[in-house]
């Protein structure tokens, strides 16, 4: 008889924090079906206690790869994006998170890896580590980043600037880009507050863009960003915003 | 089973002082051995350390009653299968691991609900607990028909009968011995003394272990450690008598045997499985102690022979 071979996990030996911690994480199974469950709740909770209503949603649907750019004051942001995908959609969804914030204590561990799949991010150091990440991700079809270029929430509501690495992610590469724009989540649950209040909520997709065309050059990945952040303030405007 | 009937059966109390007064001496010697003998016990700490976390959990469990005692086997099983699954590569096919929670999920149910027509007394139906790897079974076989596949479906269906078996059925026993008239005594002694004969197959493998048990399948198991852990296990059914006062001498000795043989060979037959698979542990989940399967391994054969026997010579219910 031949020997079977047995095609192990490849964290078999990590404890299941460090499992949590380690991207890109084994599919499993359990988490993807506790992932589907808590988002069929989040959203619901979303549409009755915050009256979630999606304008563009159509943009969103594609099978091609997808960068998502959004402002950033709350998060409540993260949910809200991934509760206008496809629920099939949901486990190649990766929200970039703050590596520091997100990957340190052990709930928001949990929650970031289990219920929401976010991708960690290193804002202060191994940041073109991340970057690599991010593009190997997008090279599989169908995968779906979520990015806030903004790198924080923001304090004020205001959109602060986008930081360059966006353009540098997109710049000359075939890969569409939706700006997004939130509107609400800074009054439901500012940084700072312990639950969020039942404020409305709306989330307005813009139309894709392609950077394929572009250089990848410190000039034109600035421009790159700053553009973004134009296209995110215009939905801002367009969709009167009070 | 409840926590009023917890608080005051004496069975229960009693195993909640043996485990504290066994966690408190297994924490002296330790101490001993650091502080007198100035021996390296770091990883044996570790290891003292999940016991008092295991114990603690599983008193919990047991006093909340026979519900949270099911659902906790069960919880158990499914995390022992994911551990299984995961080592032996089953995990990436969705169809076959899916089939298998499935049945462990049964296994729970008919522990849980009585006879639909009344046919059994009291809790948990038995009928259908027996016979939940006929459906199982039938499941898994059923998959690479539904999904028009035959190559390599055979080392699937293996892989996912075999888990569903040993952790989703036999090791269910455990949480059907909830349903027993005397259950108190059974899950409560069932539990602690594979877990002691565990601790004292390991000690005495590491005081007079010079003969490899079984060299093939786990190397550091020596026929010293299985023998020390087979007269512990021999002794404890008359130490704990008092768990089942109806049990005569030809149980206790069955008790003996099932606890001292079946115990280990449990534990050799998970071992066999790690070996084939060329892993250590089945996780890292328990520090210390590897999985949650290489801890629940030895009540694999323990549970289910124990609860046979007893059975077989009593009325379970």
């Amino acid at each position: 008889m031949k020997k079977w071979r047995y095609d192990s996990a490849r964290d078999l030996d990590q404890a299941p924090i460090d499992r949590l911690r380690q991207f890109p994480r084994e599919p499993d199974m359990l988490v993807y079906g506790l992932r589907s469950i808590c988002a069929l709740i989040i959203r619901g909770l979303l549409r009755i206690y915050n009256r979630f209503d999606i304008v563009g949603h159509e943009n969103l649907r594609t099978n091609r790869s997808l960068v998502i750019v959004a402002n950033h004051c709350s998060h409540l942001d993260t949910l809200c994006l991934l509760a206008a995908l496809p629920l099939r959609k949901l486990h190649c969804a990766f929200p970039a998170a703050a590596s520091d914030y997100f990957f340190q204590s052990v709930p928001r561990l949990w929650a970031a890896a289990v219920l929401v799949n976010a991708l960690p991010f290193g804002r202060h150091s191994r940041t073109r580590a991340s970057l690599t990440t991010c593009s190997d991700l997008l090279a599989n079809p169908g995968t779906i980043l979520i990015i806030f270029p903004e790198g924080t929430r923001s304090t004020t509501g205001e959109i602060n600037d986008f930081k360059s690495g966006i353009g540098a992610l997109v710049a000359g590469r075939d890969i569409s880009v939706v700006p997004c724009f939130i509107d609400g989540t800074f009054r439901a649950w500012p940084k700072g507050r312990r639950v969020p209040t039942p404020r409305k909520i709306r989330l307005i997709v813009g139309d894709p863009r392609n950077y394929r065309g572009r250089q990848t050059d410190k000039i034109d990945i600035c421009a790159i960003a700053a553009e973004l952040r134009e296209a995110v303030s215009e939905l801002r405007q367009t969709n009167g915003s009070h | 089973m409840s926590p009023q009937n917890a608080l005051h059966d004496p069975v229960f109390r009693a195993y909640f002082v043996i485990v504290l007064v066994s966690l408190a001496v297994g924490g002296a010697v330790l101490a001993f051995v650091r502080f007198i003998l100035k021996k390296e016990t770091a990883s044996m700490f570790k290891t003292y350390w999940s016991w008092i976390l295991m114990a603690g959990i599983g008193l919990v469990v047991v006093f909340l009653g026979r519900i949270p005692t099911i659902a906790g086997v069960t919880l158990l099983a499914i995390y022992g299968f994911k551990e299984f699954a995961r080592a032996s590569g089953l995990y990436r096919d969705w169809w076959m691991t899916g089939a298998v929670y499935a049945g462990i999920v049964t296994v729970g149910v008919a522990s849980l609900v009585s006879h639909p027509r009344g046919e059994e007394p009291g809790s948990g139906w038995y009928g259908f607990f027996v016979a939940v790897p006929v459906f199982a079974i039938a499941l898994i076989l059923l998959i690479p028909i539904l999904r028009n596949r035959a190559r390599g479906e055979l080392q699937r269906m293996s892989l996912a009968i075999v888990g569903f078996i040993y952790m989703g059925w036999m090791f269910g026993h455990l949480g059907f011995l909830a349903n027993a008239r005397n259950a108190y005594g059974f899950v409560c002694f069932i539990i602690f003394a594979t877990a002691v004969t565990d601790v004292a197959a390991f000690t005495f493998g590491k005081i007079f272990g010079r003969h490899p048990l079984r060299s093939e399948i786990s190397p550091n198991k020596t026929w010293e450690g299985a023998l020390g852990a087979f007269g512990v296990a021999m002794i404890l059914p008359w130490l704990l008598r008092f768990s089942f006062p109806f049990f005569g001498p030809r149980d206790l000795i069955l008790t003996g045997l099932i606890v001292g043989i079946g115990g280990q060979l449990g534990d050799l037959s998970i071992s066999v499985i790690k070996r084939d698979i060329g892993t250590k542990d089945m996780a890292a989940t328990i520090p210390g102690h590897g999985g949650i399967l290489d801890r629940i391994d030895s009540l694999i054969y323990a549970a289910p022979l124990f609860m046979h026997m007893a059975g077989y010579y009593h009325p379970l219910k």
